[in-house]
């Protein structure tokens, strides 16, 4: 319980950082321990479906995206934010927690627990043998975002 | 091999690239179209010998150990198989001479057929995750396609459709999450037989409002339209013809009929909702397209307007309706896709989009303005070309079906539709040439030899419609009749 409180913690803390921090390699950085973060939540709570593609997509493939874009991006190019942007989240999330606090518990109190699925297994074996579809997927989703960061970033010749 | 239709083109979209190294432009083109041709020559001659039996669930082994690659081919997958390869052939050819000066054409095709990957994957999915994979595939493959000019507009309209399409995908997630945790199942069969046994009732209708959501901004129906009339026209040209012609028919109508349809059954209040949000799409996108100078603008406005057509179609349920809108659904991407092509061989030979500017084109520009002309008077239901009969099925399905406001409706939109394609072929086409357009020339060999193909098609569909639609059409149709079943019955379930 105290393991899992704290990974909750840290998934809230890391997404927070995520979207306030300005430098963007330490936000695409703060995301992905974020997801990993909540990769092992999913695998603590008996969905390692939803925790390899978790661990594998978030944190793994999409990390790496960012990272690229952002080294491949010039820096000093600082984009000024209208000031509503700085409070308009601060705001969101202090009224989120306020009715999670409040509502959610009754709320979720609700809605039946499902039976865990029988879907136990290693990482590879969720991702070979249980989704092998979504693993062509993937490397065709791989294959796109690295084709679109060759073109987005290329060197325009003629068309100038 | 079913999985041909993913792994081709995936594997020479990987290859591409390094190909690019050694040959810039001819090694590219001849292996990007080859590839395409080669689908398209699968889907035709192959495909149809494959189901003659009925539908095909092929499960895949590695090393002689079964793994979970579950493809299914019916009537409904091949059909829209075909017109995928179809289309996104005519744009490949279009491509060769068109994408000349935007350069980086290795990585272009490269884009294209993961697109085309993608969306093969979307159609062949047995799987409501995998469905979410090969749309996200599809769709990170066509924003940066829609980017790929590199201009301020062209990455304005990829991030507005990016941030659109990120929202259509988060509702799509949390409503594949709702079935799962309904049903424990993501398989089609297995979901639609899961869903008989458990009375879910108001969070279906959740998870109902969460697709139609999701696939409707997909689709681009009213209201959910905002973000296509930006990001087709600023595409290149080639891609606005796949975009508008097969992509948000795959990602939105094909994703939302088959889930609708063959998995959750469609009620009367769904089918209701349908044919309401159909009909609105196509009245108000008809009047939006009437008020356009840009030319790609309006095409993309009556593209919204013909899903509207699609939709009011199939949400009927009749199996007349039905094939009324599949008909639609593969006229329209002939006739879009031919349009959306010759609008990129005038912006080509111009420089401009904007119809005030244009005028007389047609004397200068002969073979773009006559096969113009078939795209528009087909896409407007002009007897004899391809439109008039899949707009004539769903009109006869809807007084059948006891809707006649609805046919009504249909019908006034449509004089509608004939009314701006007037307009533009005046503006652009007819009338004193330009002066300023005295130089201009025809356009180059295969974007002519493209569009050539795709009116000679619209054309000979009309004239064929009956053995087309006995061939194609009706075999869709009738999975999608079959409701439910088709996914229970058939798929090994």
């Amino acid at each position: 319980m105290i393991l899992q409180t704290a990974l909750l913690i840290g998934l809230v803390i890391f997404s927070v950082l995520a979207i306030v921090l300005r430098d963007l390699l330490k936000s695409a950085i703060s995301l992905a321990v974020a997801s990993l973060l909540l990769g092992i939540i999913f695998f603590r709570m008996k969905a390692p479906y939803a925790g390899a593609f978790e661990i594998s997509v978030v944190a793994g493939l999409i990390t790496v995206l960012f990272v690229l874009t952002i080294a491949l991006t010039k820096s000093g190019d600082d984009v000024r934010e209208s000031k509503i942007a700085n409070w308009v989240f601060p705001l969101v999330f202090v009224a989120f927690i306020v009715i999670d606090a409040l509502v959610m518990k009754s709320l979720l109190g609700k809605v039946p627990a499902l039976p865990a699925a029988a879907e136990a297994g290693g990482f590879g074996d969720v991702l070979w043998r249980g989704r092998t579809l979504d693993l062509i997927g993937q490397i065709a989703a791989i294959l796109a975002g690295v084709f679109a960061v060759l073109a987005l970033f290329r060197k325009k010749d003629k068309h100038e | 091999m079913i999985i041909l239709f993913i792994v081709l083109p995936l594997i020479v979209a990987g290859l591409l690239p390094i190909i690019g190294k050694v040959s810039r432009r001819v090694l590219p083109d001849a292996l990007a179209n080859a590839t395409l041709l080669a689908l398209l020559v699968y889907a035709v001659v192959a495909g149809r010998g494959l189901i003659a039996d009925g539908p095909v669930l092929q499960q895949l082994s590695w090393l002689g150990e079964a793994v979970n690659v579950r493809l299914a081919l019916d009537g409904f997958s091949l059909f829209m198989l075909m017109a995928v390869s179809l289309v996104g052939l005519a744009a490949g050819l279009f491509s060769i001479d068109y994408m000349e000066h935007y350069g980086a054409k290795a990585n272009f095709y490269a884009l294209y057929l993961v697109m085309i990957a993608g969306m093969n994957g979307l159609i062949l999915a047995t799987d409501l995750f995998s469905v979410y994979v090969f749309l996200e595939v599809a769709a990170i493959a066509s924003y940066a396609l829609v980017a790929f000019g590199l201009g301020r507009d062209e990455l304005e309209a990829a991030f507005k459709y990016l941030m659109l399409s990120v929202v259509a995908s988060a509702f799509l997630v949390v409503g594949i999450a709702v079935i799962f945790g309904l049903t424990g199942q993501l398989d089609f069969a297995a979901v639609a037989a899961g869903l008989k046994e458990v009375n879910a009732g108001p969070v279906l209708g959740l998870v109902t409002a969460f697709f139609l959501l999701g696939f409707g901004l997909k689709a681009a129906l009213v209201p959910f339209h905002a973000w296509l009339p930006d990001a087709h026209p600023s595409a290149p040209a080639p891609i606005s013809a796949v975009l508008s012609g097969l992509l948000i028919k795959v990602s939105g109508v094909y994703a939302l009929t088959r889930i609708f349809i063959n998995v959750f059954g469609l009620t009367p209040a769904l089918s209701a909702v349908l044919m309401a949000l159909g009909a609105v799409s196509i009245v108000v996108a008809a009047l939006l397209a009437l008020g356009q100078k840009d030319m790609k603008r309006m095409l993309a406005y009556s593209s919204i307007s013909q899903v509207g057509y699609i939709v009011l179609g199939l949400g009927i349920g009749t199996p007349l309706g039905i094939a009324g809108g599949l008909f639609h659904l593969f006229n329209h991407a002939l006739a879009k896709g031919l349009l959306f092509l010759t609008s990129g061989s005038v912006q080509q030979a111009t420089g401009t989009r904007d119809m005030d500017e244009m005028g007389g084109l047609a004397k200068r520009m002969p073979v773009t303005a006559v096969t113009n002309l078939i795209g528009s008077l087909s896409i407007a239901g002009v007897p004899p070309l391809n439109g008039f009969w899949s707009k004539l099925i769903i009109i006869v399905a809807l007084v059948q079906a006891g809707h006649p406001v609805y046919a009504v409706i249909a019908v006034l939109a449509s004089v509608l539709t004939l009314w701006y394609y007037l307009l533009m072929q005046r503006k652009a086409f007819f009338g004193k040439l330009n002066e300023k357009w005295a130089a201009v020339k025809e356009a180059p060999f295969w974007m002519t030899a493209a569009v050539v193909l795709l009116a000679l098609l619209c054309v000979g569909v009309g004239i064929l419609f009956s053995s087309t639609v006995t061939t194609w059409i009706q075999p869709a149709a009738d999975i999608l009749a079959d409701g439910v079943h088709a996914a229970t019955g058939s798929w090994g379930f």
